[in-house]
């Protein structure tokens, strides 16, 4: 009997319906701390004094941990993928977010540990903040980021990410028709039913086991590493059940800390994020501004593309460059566009830092292709299956990127769901296939964007 | 103070204003109810209170002094499942399995009163219920199953 | 009051795994002395059933019975890498580290059976955990007798190591061309959405190459459709974007998809099988809830005829749209051969006239 294909139960069915899957939350080790963290409650702004003593000799309390207890405070997660390390572990001298740790307390308790951290000292210079991408590039605009206010480190220290292809300007110039529109699909939550948790053991040999709910066991190990300077064999992490992730778990939001605390504590310290917390200031889903400008012929050929996309990052880089280029990648959407200008940038503002959520990148890409293309049948009159199927990727197009399509299944795909919708399609698009273009379905401007040998990888 | 635990009679220390779900996990080493939110807002911490689906997370310890809790440890076992354990399972109602327990204690609450629900009353009983990962679509089947219905 | 019906057609693609890929995920598998299997990756299984999906791999590329595979340890210090449980690479490139391990395994158990039988190993295959030799099955033994022989007689461990890794895919940055392809394969997904200004119905289908258990995708694809229901109809961390007034801290303040929000879902699941993946597959966990934003937001303009673009959805945007619409705002401002939207919004016109950037669409 194969397994592969068949509607085999859960491996932790059992366990998920008796209550015995193990979750972070569920491990209980003898002598545990809990800890408490202090958070801005400005936007932004300067840290004119932090004292944490009367936290330190509150009864209960065995640890308290600032940026000066961490041996590499800045370390960028993207540093292997020459993404440049612009966050602190913990707040040096600036806040530059409404939520953003200082400080984080290690008590007997939770009650113990939020009476601490009321106790820590902190005196801020309030600044002007930045929110709307919009105004990042205005010559006036609050300069929130040593870099300003959008990134610029991606490859040949470009400060955007560009894509051309063809010639743009010849198919504006052609076009009977441009149909721009801007579409901004919001910031939303990972909103797993387990909150960011993590809980770090000291064990005799000197090592740290780390519970914890990441969804990439190694990348956490080696975040936690690199801030407290350890190879990666002195610590363990321990994982692999998660109560869901979504794209939110990566950050590493509680394992350093957890690390840090028990390390100066000598006890093993658990750091639950209350649902406010992960409301309010976990990473969240990024806010996307994009502006697309398709050239058309009335009788529905896309000849050319011009996108600006501008990517809300939050205060800091986390992974958006990578969110972006994704994005920049896919933004053709399942059609074959021959001539191409795109241009994305990583914009800082004064907000939590985003990060990636499910489809990181191509969410957004996807709700503003597909609604522009809905919108460009509407405007020209034109039947939003036959627009799409003629345009559809098949054997031989290639993507902006250059990548030539092999088994690309757009036509197969809207066929079914046309059938299944019982919307009745004309007959040449029921016998559409994704073979390669000819005929009618390779007009002059698509001619140069097929690629037909075989390309051996 | 005292609370019927899954039919055992247990002598109980925390404070009286402790939550009836801290109790559970950090006193008395029930860990199917979890910490989804603490505001009552995800129904993960749901246990029945003498028969009735409550938020332990908003219960204080002193209003449940005496009474009877029925957590998920009491519906079965791996070797012999609950009617709403099984059909949970059969259903594949359950992926990341954190509001899992919640679930269950909802539906067990729900079927002990109305053993043939519709899916209406199943969406309506389970609709303060969050969950992320299944899109709802297979509890509700699970239910169903459990009440005889077909999945 | 009339109720306003519309419906709405999206298609998209999306790729499986880490864009421009590098990301690696490697395995291990041993086989104890009864012939069970253990199984140590570093994916994470945060709830879309990869634990399942990798024990069903391993137990059909070495030939045994579900049920003797087990993988119950998930820690750092027995796994060996896996980059994350993201990007959509958990079944195609956790799966493949994990095939990979399984196949070198098997080989060491056909070698030990061809030793015991005296066959060639060439000509032996394993099925529901026996050895036999192809057109001669009564020359035969069981995978616990091999592991067993392994152990006690000819001093070997039965393991298998595994790793995928497709190479990175460096881009041109003044043109955005890369080499080789940027990801490990290509998916696509189509999505009708019905809607009377609240969802009535999603019908989807999606291309995820080989359903590896066919019940998680789909409850890949209902979860999926929820999350993408969210995004467009209900969610924001930030209500009055790009402020930050308003922000939802507690579960009635922001807005969760709940039970009483579910539309009819609908979906189709195609096979289009991958070149490269475990048996065929490729993805389907991120791609599940991005066809539905699009889809609803062109349900509600053939309902209603409003344009709404920036999510979510809600009835308090419904209403302005509405309202601008029947004081004869909001439709499109043409200029010769361009019908130009959402200029309000727009870079150009919240930026100053001097920004660093703005959308210049000459020429």
């Amino acid at each position: 009997m194969k397994a592969v294909g068949a509607r085999l139960p859960r491996y932790d069915g059992v366990g998920h319906v008796t209550g015995q899957t193990t979750y972070v939350d569920d491990v209980r080790v003898a002598g545990m701390l809990w800890a408490k963290a202090l958070r801005s409650p400005i936007h932004r702004g300067d840290i004119m004094r932090l004292d944490t003593s009367k936290a330190e000799g509150h009864p209960g309390v065995h640890a308290v941990v600032t940026h000066a207890d961490v041996p590499k405070n800045v370390y960028g997660h993207l540093e292997a993928l020459g993404v440049p390390a612009d966050e602190p572990l913990l707040a040096e001298g600036e806040v530059r977010w409404k939520g953003q740790v200082i400080a984080v307390v290690a008590a007997e308790d939770e009650a113990t540990a939020r009476e601490a951290v009321e106790l820590i000292e902190v005196e801020f210079e309030e600044k002007e903040p930045l929110f709307d991408p919009r105004k990042a590039f205005d010559p006036d605009a609050p300069q929130i980021h040593p870099w300003g206010n959008w990134y610029n480190h991606f490859e040949g220290e470009m400060d955007r990410r560009q894509i051309r292809k063809g010639d743009v300007a010849w198919a504006f110039d052609q076009a009977d028709t441009i149909i721009q529109g801007v579409y901004r699909p919001a910031a939303i939550e990972h909103l797993p039913l387990e909150t960011q948790i993590s809980l770090s053991v000291p064990e005799s040999t000197g090592r740290l086991t780390i519970y914890s709910c990441t969804q990439a066991m190694y990348f956490s190990m080696g975040v936690v590493a690199a801030h407290l300077q350890v190879p990666l064999n002195r610590l363990k992490l321990v994982g692999g059940t998660v109560g869901g992730g979504f794209g939110g778990k990566v950050d590493s939001a509680t394992e350093t800390i957890t690390a840090l605390l028990a390390l100066k504590s000598g006890r093993p310290v658990k750091w639950r994020f209350t649902r406010e917390e992960e409301f309010l200031v976990s990473s969240t889903r990024a806010p996307w501004h994009i502006e697309i400008a398709d050239a058309l012929t009335d009788d529905g050929w896309i000849l050319g593309r011009k996108t600006l996309t501008l990517h809300d990052s939050g205060a800091y880089s986390r992974f958006s460059p990578y969110g972006l280029t994704k994005h920049s990648f896919h933004h053709l959407g399942a059609y074959t566009i021959p001539n191409v200008h795109f241009d994305g940038y990583v914009v800082y503002t004064n907000r939590v830092p985003t990060t990636a959520m499910r489809g990181f990148g191509v969410t957004s890409v996807s709700f503003a292709v597909e609604t522009h293309m809905s919108r460009i049948a509407d405007t020209l009159g034109l039947d939003p299956f036959e627009f799409r199927l003629k345009n559809a990727n098949r054997v031989g197009d290639t993507t902006a990127n250059r990548v030539v399509l092999q088994d690309p299944s757009t036509v197969p795909i809207v066929q079914a769901v046309a059938e299944a919708a019982g919307i009745e399609l004309a007959a040449e698009l029921r016998t559409m296939s994704s073979e390669p273009r000819t005929g009618d379905l390779l007009p002059e401007h698509l001619v140069s964007q097929q690629v037909l040998e075989k390309e051996s990888h | 103070m005292k609370l019927t635990l899954n039919g055992v009679e247990r002598d109980v220390e925390s404070p009286p204003l402790t939550s009836l779900l801290a109790v559970l996990r950090e006193e008395l080493g029930i860990l199917s109810p979890k910490a989804g939110c603490q505001q009552g807002g995800c129904g993960s911490c749901t246990v029945l209170v003498d028969g009735e689906a409550r938020r332990a997370c908003l219960i204080p310890l002193a209003s449940v002094d005496g009474a009877e809790i029925t957590t998920v440890e009491g519906l079965g076992s791996p070797d012999d499942l609950g009617r709403v354990q099984a059909a949970f399972n059969d259903a594949y109602a359950a992926q990341c399995g954190y509001c899992t327990s919640g679930m269950l204690m909802a539906a067990e609450g729900l079927l002990r009163t109305n053993p043939s629900p519709t899916r209406e009353d199943i969406q309506h009983t389970l609709g303060g219920h969050v969950c992320r990962c299944t899109g709802y679509v297979k509890i509700i089947d699970a239910v169903e199953l459990a009440a005889g219905g077909v999945a | 009051m009339a109720r306003h019906r519309g419906r709405g057609f999206t298609t998209i693609e999306y790729p499986t795994g880490m864009n421009q890929n590098g990301d690696p995920s490697q395995a291990w598998v041993k086989l104890k002395p009864d012939g069970r299997v253990d199984v140590f990756a570093g994916t994470v299984d945060i709830g879309q059933g990869s634990r399942t999906v990798h024990t069903q791999i391993v137990a059909d590329a070495i030939g045994v019975p579900y049920d003797w595979v087990t993988m119950d340890n998930t820690n750092t210090d027995s796994s060996p890498v896996c980059t994350g449980t993201f990007a959509s690479r958990g079944t195609f490139i956790g799966g493949n580290a994990v095939r990979f391990a399984a196949e070198k395994a098997k080989e060491r158990v056909l070698a030990i059976a061809a030793q015991e039988l005296e066959v060639d190993a060439a000509d032996l295959v394993i099925e529901d955990g026996e050895v036999f030799a192809r057109g001669a099955p009564q020359k035969k033994i069981g995978v616990p007798d091999v592991a067993a022989a392994a152990t006690w007689k000819y001093g070997e461990l039965i393991t298998g190591t595994g790793a995928a890794l497709k190479p990175f895919a460096s881009l041109d940055p003044e043109t955005g061309s890369v080499e080789v392809e940027p990801h490990s394969a290509l998916s696509y997904a189509a999505c009708v959405a019905e809607v009377e200004v609240t969802v009535l119905s999603l019908l989807e289908a999606y291309d995820v190459g080989r359903a590896i258990n066919p019940t998680l995708v789909e409850g890949q694809i209902q979860g999926g459709a929820m999350m993408g229901l969210g995004l467009g109809l209900l969610e924001s961390c930030y209500p009055y974007y790009p402020s930050t007034d308003h922000r939802g801290g507690e579960f009635g303040t922001y807005l969760a998809p709940g039970i009483e929000d579910l539309p009819d879902i609908k979906a189709l699941i195609l096979e289009n099988p991958s070149v490269d993946g475990p048996f065929g597959a490729k993805a389907i966990g991120e791609m599940a809830n991005n066809a539905q934003p699009p889809a609803i937001a062109t349900a509600v303009h053939d309902a209603i005829g409003v344009w709404i673009t920036e999510l979510p959805i809600t009835p308090e945007k419904v209403l302005r749209a509405l309202d601008r619409k029947a004081a004869g705002e909001g439709e499109p401002r043409r200029e010769g051969k361009r019908v130009i939207f959402d200029e309000e919004i727009s870079l150009n016109a919240v930026g100053s006239d001097d920004a660093a950037v703005r959308l210049t669409l000459g020429g």
